[in-house]
């Protein structure tokens, strides 16, 4: 059998199967909870994205401030004058209990909004402003078990469902939309809005599209102050609930990773250590310090690495069985981001190198003839 | 054989190592384990050295192989120091080696442990010497393969260590030891942990290599039969050489 470098150190991490499994399993939960919870994260933000992009908005009209998100809906007439906006349409957006295990998003729409173009309509029809109706989207249809003509009770009050609609956004898909104005009674926000969401003429001649779109925003600051106008893209990562998403999300994730490091630098310790003698074998052989060094880093990045592989597809896993509940299916999309997935692999290879480069380097100072007597 | 071992003033160029005024001291100096040695020794010399427990002679072997570096006193491969005392670390330095380089391309050793490593089997074990220096993988395997078929293991190839008895064991590390072709062969008690037969099939062998590579081969015994089969014999004393 021809050896390498690379499978003699693969050979070293397997030898203790029970530990390195045991060793796996705490990088993999690491990795997996990193790979969930971001990607989760990062999903719930692509999901807000696809929002925007589907309905066509190109700019959300949003409070500077960052805990006070409540916009006054009367400037809606100042905003449909400014020049670039072709119209200004405010919503409302809220969390609410369907039942008393399942939270969903619901919209406070205005019956015509341009919004409802991203939207396929299945099953009955739009709703009518100022009446107790709902529209459900058909994953949140199919998991409560409701059909048009059925009604469902948000904070005390029942509601029709007047239609059920298909979106390419989980955000949608798994949520409630309803009149603004009976959102609003809802939420105790009459006469305020979340945002508006806005779309622009189309870019005149000699005027490129970035330019016409910072024009608009520059307007909207210098006619309202205190609000400003962000791009879609910007709106999907700025939002509230997406910064609070990768806040926990990473911060989670980070205490995660660190008790894999510490399984990784602690089974490196221990290998290093009971492999003493065989260093001073191979310093013997003419190995030098550097080469030793690789070996155990080699060893661990091995490890780091494997335990990524195993944590990615149980991070996966989590995420399909999280959007599989419906208690979080409408704020849990599966489709994984491929960046998520490789930032896994890379952070466990990472993490392994960093956790055995202690070990590595104290077994690469062992005086050869000193690690030769150890027992 | 001869007795003389012992040199005194300058090196000449037939010696392939030589020491001079050797002292190995450990504990800041309580322990002196080498009490200035002097010792040329020439190319294809089959040296023994013998002696009492703590007289300093598996110090001064590891001294002669690179594995360890004097307190006082110079070793020298072919007139350049192996690597330099200076303050019990190792360095580089003008006309000398550097001990990894002379440990991977001039010195070979073999252990009265055999010290093979449990997870690869006899081939594997004879190429791990060569692995990470850069050759490919095929020549190493064949290099390895020649020489354990040179010392009569071409059926245990694949076998693991613990599937080999303690002689073989111990041929598959004197393959080791040769694969990088290793001017200097040092071997500490590399029977003393060999019934009689194996014993004498070892020496035996380790006799034939040497004469058939042209190599230096000194070896640390503290059987005086063993140390009667070689060419030159030390004794050592109380960290000095007594004879």
């Amino acid at each position: 059998m021809r050896l390498t470098f690379a499978g003699f150190a693969w050979r070293n991490v397997w030898r203790r199967r029970l530990r390195t499994a045991l060793t796996l399993c705490g990088i993999g939960m690491g990795i997996g909870a990193f790979v969930a919870l971001v990607g989760f994260s990062r999903s719930f933000e692509h999901a807000w994205l696809e929002m925007y992009e589907s309905s066509g908005t190109d700019l959300a009209v949003v409070q500077k401030t960052f805990l006070n998100t409540s916009v006054d809906q009367s400037v809606g007439p100042v905003l449909r004058g400014i020049p670039q906006i072709q119209t200004a349409t405010p919503m409302v957006i809220n969390m609410m209990a369907v039942t008393p295990e399942v939270n969903t998003l619901v919209y406070g729409w205005q019956a015509n909004t341009f919004e409802f173009s991203a939207l396929d309509i299945l099953q009955g029809r739009r709703f009518r402003d100022g009446q107790q109706e709902v529209m459900l989207g058909e994953l949140l249809a199919g998991s409560l078990n409701k059909k048009v003509g059925d009604t469902i009770d948000l904070q005390g009050g029942s509601f029709t469902v007047v239609g059920i609609y298909r979106s390419g956004s989980a955000l949608e898909a798994g949520a409630i939309i309803m009149p603004l104005d009976e959102m609003q009674s809802l939420s105790g926000m009459t006469g305020k809005v979340t945002a508006f969401h806005v779309q622009l003429k189309p870019v005149p001649a000699g005027v490129s599209a970035a330019q016409w779109k910072q024009e608009a925003e520059d307007a909207v600051e210098h006619d309202l102050p205190g609000l400003r106008a962000v791009p879609a893209a910007e709106r999907a990562s700025n939002n509230q609930l997406v910064v609070l998403a990768h806040a926990a999300a990473w911060g989670t994730s980070l205490i995660a990773l660190l008790v894999a490091a510490l399984g990784i630098a602690n089974t490196m310790a221990m290998s290093v250590f009971e492999r003493t003698k065989e260093i001073g074998v191979l310093r013997a052989m003419g190995w030098s310090r550097w080469r030793v060094m690789g070996l155990i880093l080699l060893e661990a990045a091995a490890l780091g690495a494997a335990g990524g592989l195993i944590g990615v597809a149980l991070g996966w896993g989590a995420l399909h069985v999280l959007a599989s509940l419906p208690q979080s299916a409408s704020i849990v999309s599966t489709a994984l981001p491929m960046r998520t997935l490789l930032d896994g692999l890379v952070m466990a290879t990472i993490v392994g190198v960093a956790a055995g480069s202690v070990p590595a380097w104290r077994g690469a100072q062992l005086s050869p003839v000193e690690a030769l007597r150890h027992e | 054989m001869s007795d003389v071992g012992v040199v005194a003033g300058p090196s000449t160029s037939e010696w392939v190592l030589e020491v001079r005024d050797l002292k190995k001291s450990y504990e800041n100096g309580r322990i002196e384990a080498l009490r200035g040695v002097n010792l040329g020794i020439a190319e294809g010399d089959f040296l023994a050295i013998t002696g009492p427990s703590g007289s300093g002679k598996s110090t001064l072997l590891h001294l002669l192989g690179g594995l360890d570096v004097a307190t006082e006193g110079t070793v020298l491969f072919r007139g350049q120091a192996v690597g330099k005392p200076q303050n019990g670390t190792e360095s580089k330095g003008a006309g000398s080696i550097d001990l990894d380089t002379y440990r991977a391309r001039w010195a070979g050793f073999i252990f009265q442990s055999f010290h093979l490593l449990p997870s690869l089997n006899a081939l594997e074990n004879v190429q791990v010497p060569m692995l990470g220096t850069g050759g490919n993988r095929h020549g190493r395997e064949e290099r390895a393969r020649a020489i354990l078929v040179e010392l009569g293991l071409e059926q245990r190839l694949r076998q693991y260590p613990t599937q080999l008895s303690a002689g073989e064991r111990q041929r598959v590390a004197i393959a080791r030891s040769l694969v990088n072709n290793p001017q200097v062969l040092l071997a500490d008690e590399p029977t003393g942990n060999l019934d009689s037969v194996n014993s004498a099939k070892i020496l035996e062998l380790l006799a034939e290599v040497q004469a058939r590579h042209g190599m230096t081969l000194i070896m640390v015994t503290h059987d005086e039969s063993i140390a009667a089969s070689a060419h030159r014999h030390v004794k050592m004393r109380d960290g000095r050489i007594c004879n």
